[in-house]
């Protein structure tokens, strides 16, 4: 007989990565409510680039995320490039698709150090940082900083490829291909891994595509829904590609979907490098766009992330929107939380991939 | 993509073979590649990776080539980078970059505008100090050796030309030939001449129009713009007191 509690689990938690709080209620060992709160980080980055032109608010794009800072910055140029009524040229598309995947690969490798601290396996984390580092090196070497990128630019990149730069990332992919064995081998073969993912937090296509869900999380419960394959942007419409899907919407799915994502990743970075047309990286734009507002969304490597731009003919914006993909992913976390024990809250929030930057803003 | 179907049941999981023996097989053979491939880590304060040439860390400058112009303290996205009186070697007092590195966010942009590759990205990262003041480098303590790598450049295509077709010419940054233009609005002009002196390239001379001024009867003089020289910096266009520059821009 015990009575209910409410139970902070944060802001500083071991289990949660950032700075945030998940009240849950609890009837001895079992959720029966649960409640995030966020907050803690809010910067004010949608009211801080509406006093920055244009181009001074692409390496602040960075900021969002230091996960995968490259798919926000990408976003944002993408965005202003429809604004200003530009397109990149076709090399600079091919080049952004090959970063953007090593970008995906190198944040499904955080997340899964995240996931293997959780869940209290230390090889876990040390090996996945271990191979981070091959592609933190490449897109060192391509852009020249090993988090925040600030690669792309409104109308192209930044700068055209490094010498012997395919060889490079063919090398890399294949030692990171074997590597990609050892690491599944390490999590599939781990029978307490299994026991603490198989059937937790369960949740069906139906209900994940009504609270909002997206990326991984949603294709995890049978939706094959990849907004690079529905609504191709950059060179995406040329690449050959599957959309990874699990049905059993548990978080032994999530984790599956993640690491084959990593692998249709590899298969795109290769196809990118090797079609990649030759021709100018970057054109430039005006200062100040026309008059008019635009809404742009890409897969980002949590899910659909979004940016809505209103230019009032000046060369600041008049106002930047940003929907982050793990904001709504965070609020439909209580319906996968309830009923599951609260040992079970590492393991369900930790496949999330919260990071609190692009959260809060 | 569907991933072959893998059934656990609770027996399976409590056998010692999968329970024990299988991560201890994983383990053993990360345990045995781990040593045969040693060292794995880096001594660090010894021992230090490579990074590239154009790796980012603090911004540095070459002195001899700034000319002053601003741009780099205008692009700053953080607003670090102050313009401050320097004494020159060669006498008198010009303005220079001062860089609050505590601000600084690495970006680069800094370099990358800077139209004689005057600032440059150094390697250096290692920027602890115990106090603010330290972490503000004046024009003379944010000199940095030197070397071609650490320059940003860059190329660009016009607009104008991309959707002609055909080959498309690619200009360096900051080529004299493509870059904005400052333009006169020739009835604002007071001739006052603060563009000429503000300008830090010398791109603006004051030149007689051939016009006589109604009242006294002396020749009139406008700015004339050598675009080979202007690194459209638009310092005179905010110092314009009737507004009469604008920039053209070229696309």
């Amino acid at each position: 007989m015990t009575d209910e509690m409410w139970i902070n689990m944060g802001p500083q938690h071991p289990f949660n990565h950032g700075l945030w709080n998940l009240r849950v209620k609890l009837k001895g060992e079992t959720i029966t409510a649960a409640e995030p709160i966020i907050g803690y980080l809010h910067r004010g980055w949608e009211k801080m680039v509406e006093n920055r032109a244009y181009p001074q608010i692409v390496p602040l794009a960075d900021r969002l995320c230091y996960g995968s800072s490259l798919s926000w910055n990408h976003l944002y140029c993408l965005t202003a490039e429809r604004l200003f009524g530009v397109e990149a040229p076709d090399r600079a598309k091919y080049i952004r698709v090959a970063a953007l995947e090593m970008q995906r690969i190198t944040s499904h490798l955080t997340w899964l150090m995240a996931v293997g601290t959780d869940l209290g396996s230390y090889t876990i984390m040390t090996w996945s940082i271990r191979e981070r580092e091959l592609f933190l090196d490449l897109l060192c070497k391509l852009s020249g900083a090993r988090m925040t990128y600030n690669y792309c630019r409104i109308g192209g990149v930044r700068n055209d490829l490094p010498e012997n730069y395919e060889r490079d990332v063919n090398r890399t992919l294949d030692e990171f291909d074997r590597r990609l064995r050892d690491l599944e081998a390490l999590m599939d073969e781990n029978e307490p891994f299994l026991m603490r993912t198989l059937g937790i937090g369960k949740m069906d296509g139906r209900t994940a595509m009504n609270l909002g869900l997206t990326g991984p999380i949603l294709r995890a419960s049978g939706v094959d829904m990849d907004l690079r394959k529905l609504d191709p942007y950059e060179a995406y419409a040329d690449m050959k590609f599957e959309v990874c899907t699990h049905t059993d919407g548990d978080v032994y799915a999530r984790y599956r979907v993640r690491m084959d994502e990593m692998r249709e990743s590899m298969k795109i970075i290769r196809q990118a490098l090797a079609e990649a047309p030759a021709g100018p990286v970057r054109v430039k734009v005006p200062r100040c766009p026309p008059k008019g507002n635009v809404v742009c969304r890409v897969e980002d490597p949590r899910g659909e992330s979004l940016m809505y731009m209103v230019s009032d003919g000046t060369e600041r914006p008049y106002r930047l929107k940003v929907r982050s993909p793990n904001f709504v992913n965070l609020s439909a976390s209580p319906p996968m939380l309830v009923g599951f024990k609260i040992s079970d809250v590492p393991a369900i929030m930790g496949v999330m991939d919260m990071c609190i930057g692009e959260t809060d803003r | 993509m569907r991933i072959e179907e893998r059934t656990y049941t609770k027996a399976d999981h409590l056998r010692p073979t999968g329970y024990v023996l299988k991560s201890l097989i994983v383990t053993f053979k990360g345990l045995v590649r781990a040593t045969k491939n040693r060292p794995c880590t880096v001594l660090y304060p010894w021992e230090r990776l490579v990074y590239p040439d154009n790796y980012r860390g603090r911004p540095g400058i070459v002195l001899e080539r700034c000319i002053g112009c601003a741009r780099c303290a205008r692009d700053c996205p953080n607003r670090c980078i102050e313009m401050v009186e320097v004494e020159l070697p060669a006498g008198g007092k010009a303005k220079r970059p001062q860089v609050n590195v505590g601000r600084c966010m690495m970006c680069g942009n800094c370099a990358e505008t800077c139209p004689v590759n005057a600032m440059i990205v150094t390697p250096e990262f290692e920027l602890c100090s115990y106090s603010r003041a330290d972490l503000i480098f004046d024009p003379v303590k944010l000199q940095y050796p030197h070397k071609p790598g650490y320059e940003v450049n860059y190329e660009f295509a016009l607009l104008s030309e991309m959707k002609k077709g055909g080959e498309v010419r690619t200009y360096a940054k900051n080529d004299p030939n493509v870059h904005d233009n400052v333009v006169l609005d020739a009835p604002k002009c007071i001739s006052c001449s603060r563009c000429a002196k503000t300008c830090p390239a010398g791109a603006i001379e004051m030149a007689e129009t051939g016009e006589l001024n109604p009242k006294t009867k002396k020749p009139i003089k406008r700015p004339k713009f050598d675009t080979t020289k202007c690194v459209v910096c638009e310092q005179c266009i905010e110092v314009c007191p009737k507004s009469a520059l604008s920039i053209k821009e070229v696309l």
